[in-house]
This record gives C-alpha cells, sequence and structure tokens, in this order.
C-alpha cells in the first residue's frame, strides 16, 4: 500500500535548480530597470534623502562652527567592499571643505584606506591637499598620529600652517573621519576623544555601524554624523547644483531611491516568507530522497 | 558614477576588467563556480601584493631602513624593532620561544590600546551619559528608566550558572526578546547598506560599463 507521503506534489531537482538561477537574474533585472527608471525620470513619490533634517542641521552646525579656511585632518578609513555606499556623501562633503578654502591633510591607518584615500586625492589634486601617508599599527598607529600626524619632510602650505600651530594632531581645527567596517569612528572617539577633548570629530560610515555609533553622537563624543544612506542622500542632494570641484570630475549620485525601494520589497519578502515556513526550504524538503526513486 | 577611472585607455580597460569580474562574481548566485574562485584568487593575490608593497614602501622603508642607513647611531631604539621584524619574518626557521617576544609585544600592545581606549572612550562616557540627572524632563526620565530597564533584562538574560525562580526566568526571556530586537534592527540597517553595494553595482554595470545616458 502507498502511503499519503508518496502523494505529495513535489519539485524535481531541475525545477529547483532553475527556479535558483532564476530568482536571481529576476531580482538584478528588477534592480537594472528600477536604477534606469530612476535616473531617467527621478520621481518625485520615491525620495531617498531623509525628512529628518536633524542629522543634517548637526552636520552643518559642525560646519558653520567652523573658522575660515579651517585645518582639517580627513581620517581615511573606509573598506572597498562598503564604500560605495558612503562614496558620494563623501565626495560632497570633500568638495564643499574644499570650496571654502579648507586646507585638508589625509592620514590613513588601513590599507583599504590608503587605497581609496589615494584615489580620491588624485580627485583632489587642484586643491590645497596634503597626503599625509599610511601609518601602520591601528589604534596604535593612531595614538601614535596624536602628537605627530604628518610624515617626516612634509612640505607645503598645509605642513607649515600645522608647524605653526604645534604641530601636532591638536594643531587641526577638526577631523573628518570617512570610516569603515575595519578602522570606523569608534578607534577616533576612544583613542584621540579623551586625548585632544576640544577636537571636534565629524564622522561619515556606512549605514550597519549606526547603531554602534549614535551614542558616540547623543553623549557629544561625535559631533556629527552622517551614518545613514538617506542622511547621505540628504547632504548630496544639499550640495546639487554647486560647481564641479574641477574639471573631469562629477558630482557623485546617492543610490537610485526606486531600486532601492525594490530591494528592500524583495528583502522583506524574503523575511516574511522565512517567518511564515519556518522550516527546511521547499526545494530541500520536497527533494527526492536517495532510494526513493520508485 | 565611481569616477576611479580616468577616460583614457587605461581606464576603458579597467572598466571591462572591473565589469566582468562583477559579473563573473554575480555568476556564483546561478552556480558557476569556476569564475567566482578565480575571481577569489585573483582578489587575494592582488590584496596581498598590495599589502607587500604598502608594507615595505610605506612602513618598513622610511621608517625603518632609511633612518637606520642615515644615522645608525642616532636611531638605538630602532635596532631592537630591526630585530623583532626579522625574528617574525624568519618564524618559520626560529625557535619559538625566540618568535614568542614579537608576537607577544604585537597583541599585548594591540589589547592594551584596545582596552584602554573602550575604558576611557566608551564605557565611562557612555555609562556617564546613562545616568539621569536631577532637573531632567519628563521625556528624558521616560528614555533614562527605558534603558535602564532594557540595560538590566539583557544583562539577565546573560546570567547562567545560578538557578532561575520565575521571576528571574521571565526577566531573562524579556532580556532575550530586547536582545533579539536589538540585533533585527542592526541587521535592518545591514540589509541596507549591502543592498546600495548591490544597486551601486548594477548603477556601475548600466552606465560606466555599458555607457547609457543618464
Amino acid at each position: 500500500m502507498t502511503s499519503p507521503v508518496a502523494w505529495r506534489p513535489r519539485l524535481d531537482r531541475s525545477s529547483v535548480a532553475d527556479r535558483r538561477v532564476l530568482l536571481p537574474v529576476l531580482l538584478l533585472l528588477v534592480l537594472g530597470v528600477m536604477v534606469l527608471a530612476d535616473r531617467a525620470g527621478r520621481p518625485e513619490a520615491v525620495s531617498l534623502p531623509n525628512p529628518d533634517r536633524e542629522p543634517l542641521s548637526q552636520w552643518n552646525a559642525a560646519l558653520a562652527a567652523l573658522p575660515s579656511r579651517p585645518l582639517v585632518l580627513v581620517g581615511m578609513d573606509p573598506d572597498l567592499g562598503t564604500y560605495p555606499e558612503i562614496r558620494a556623501v563623501t565626495r560632497a562633503v570633500l568638495a564643499d571643505l574644499a570650496r571654502e578654502g579648507a586646507r585638508l591633510a589625509f592620514i590613513s591607518f588601513t590599507p583599504d584606506g590608503r587605497a581609496v584615500a589615494a584615489a580620491e586625492l588624485a580627485r583632489l589634486r587642484n586643491q590645497l591637499v596634503l597626503d599625509a601617508g599610511f601609518v601602520a599599527g591601528a589604534e596604535a598607529g593612531l595614538v601614535l598620529a596624536v602628537s605627530d600626524p604628518l610624515p617626516d619632510g612634509a612640505t607645503g602650505a598645509v605642513a607649515e600652517a600645522v608647524a605653526d600651530r604645534g604641530g601636532g594632531m591638536a594643531a587641526f581645527d577638526a577631523v573628518l573621519i570617512v570610516g569603515g567596517s575595519d578602522f570606523g569612528p569608534r578607534p577616533w572617539v576612544e583613542q584621540v576623544g579623551p586625548r585632544i577633548p576640544d577636537l571636534p570629530l565629524l564622522a561619515i560610515a556606512p549605514s550597519f555601524t549606526y547603531p554602534e555609533l549614535a551614542p558616540y553622537l547623543r553623549t557629544g563624543q561625535l559631533k556629527a554624523l552622517l551614518a545613514t544612506v538617506r542622511d547621505g542622500a540628504a547632504y548630496v542632494s544639499q550640495s546639487a547644483g554647486q560647481p564641479p570641484l574641477s574639471a573631469g570630475t562629477m558630482p557623485d549620485q546617492p543610490p537610485p531611491a526606486l531600486a532601492m525601494l525594490a530591494g528592500m520589497l524583495v528583502a522583506l519578502v524574503v523575511v516574511v516568507r522565512g517567518l511564515v515556513t519556518r522550516g527546511p526550504r521547499a526545494g530541500e524538503a520536497d527533494a527526492p530522497d536517495e532510494g526513493d526513486a520508485s | 558614477m565611481s569616477g576611479f577611472f580616468d577616460a583614457g585607455p587605461a581606464g576603458t580597460v579597467a572598466t571591462w576588467v572591473a565589469a566582468l569580474v562583477t559579473v563573473g562574481v554575480w555568476a556564483y548566485a546561478v552556480g558557476e563556480r569556476r569564475i567566482f574562485r578565480l575571481a577569489q584568487y585573483l582578489l587575494a593575490g592582488l590584496a596581498t601584493g598590495y599589502l607587500v608593497l604598502l608594507a615595505v614602501r610605506d612602513v618598513l622603508l622610511p621608517r625603518l631602513v632609511e633612518p637606520l642607513l642615515a644615522d645608525p647611531t642616532g636611531n638605538l631604539l630602532l635596532w631592537p624593532a630591526l630585530a623583532l621584524v626579522l625574528a617574525l619574518a624568519a618564524a618559520r626557521w626560529l625557535p619559538r620561544p625566540v618568535v614568542a617576544v614579537p608576537v607577544a609585544a604585537l597583541v599585548a600592545a594591540t589589547a592594551a590600546f584596545a582596552l584602554g581606549g573602550a575604558v576611557v572612550g566608551t564605557v565611562l562616557p557612555q555609562a556617564a551619559a546613562a545616568v539621569v540627572r536631577p532637573g531632567t524632563d519628563a521625556g528624558g526620565l521616560v528614555n533614562g528608566a527605558l534603558a535602564l530597564a532594557i540595560t538590566v533584562l539583557v544583562l539577565v538574560a546573560f546570567v547562567h550558572g545560578v538557578p532561575r525562580g520565575r521571576l528571574l526566568g521571565g526577566a531573562a526571556s524579556a532580556g532575550r526578546i530586547a536582545l533579539l530586537g536589538g540585533i533585527g534592527g542592526w541587521l535592518g540597517f545591514l540589509v541596507v547598506s549591502r543592498l546600495s553595494l548591490l544597486v551601486d553595482r548594477v548603477d556601475f554595470l548600466l552606465f560606466d560599463w555599458l555607457g547609457l545616458t543618464r
């Protein structure tokens, strides 16, 4: 006698494989169409910039508090995997600082950060920028840089201005931290904050670091923070319309809102489906067992 | 637009390589492992080469070798540093007690800086900020009470090895739920973060590689 289980409808291996191929391709196609639709039409109904302007106001206030032509140390340590998320806002902030006549010095404590810093320095080649290079040792290197952030033999207007003010990290008017998953604003808050309490720390970081960094913003250890895609988009939209920094450089754009919405909907469907099924995936459960071919 | 590649032939080649590697990595999602593995090897090789180059050019030469060559007697502290570097480099052939010295110095220094910074820069200021001060408004009081309650519940959830009564067991369950809520919130940020990277790659393929105009 045949058991009732044998009568269950089931998917064969090829259809499961087809579905596994189809789903990622479909997702990419949907995202591609959404990117095209967004870039072509810029629909007003779906907007990425955060309507809550408080993070942006804090950021603007922190920049406004700086003196004219400020000396800003840029701690450039994003990682290659997450930099695309904050690239647009980082470039917008750097361009705005450069337009205000800020004198920038770039320093990195991670190899990834150094690679990104080198690429961004190439874009800022006509500005008043000093390349302070790579400092090994992560947090130990950061502590070393508190007293001596610039490399031996550094020359130029920025190096002279820093030397005139005593030479240490305290010579800077602010630190702009561009963080990633390996080395973000947290080491700066922990190592530099207690040593130079009056030095304003402003941070740009990927979204997933926001829960870790938000408490530092509340305590004032970070003066301003742009750590969500929407806050970054809000800053970029605020800076939109500014002339390009130099010939050949185009203003960057945040991720298209429609594509982000479509992706989030897909993610929600996946989560809800996982909650509803709460068991092994259908394809695995229904795959024929060994010896069940008959 | 990533803006990392210029408009010349080198930029065109770099864009094509980046696009093909992107498609190769995505091929893993549809079951094609060989191209993905090739991309992995490429990444590992490039990263290793880059790290070696960075270590030699930006650290060892300017901060160790050049100062020693320029003034061997004036930089006495660099001699032990050189010995430690050599001990690490030759770790394979040296006795373990010799190699243990630079490794211990490395681990101890890293841990000391990290732990000291965490206490002075995070634990103490955050604990101070969590204290509800006199004169705080009603909203601040509610926030403080909620933060305190959630912190206590989550800490109770980690209490193991002691008999739990009904009250402690309930508090531990509530703490676990609060903990899961926090992890869920963090996961949401992570999804948004990763999604923006995927969308950026699609954007790159459509506009930088295929040349569609915005």
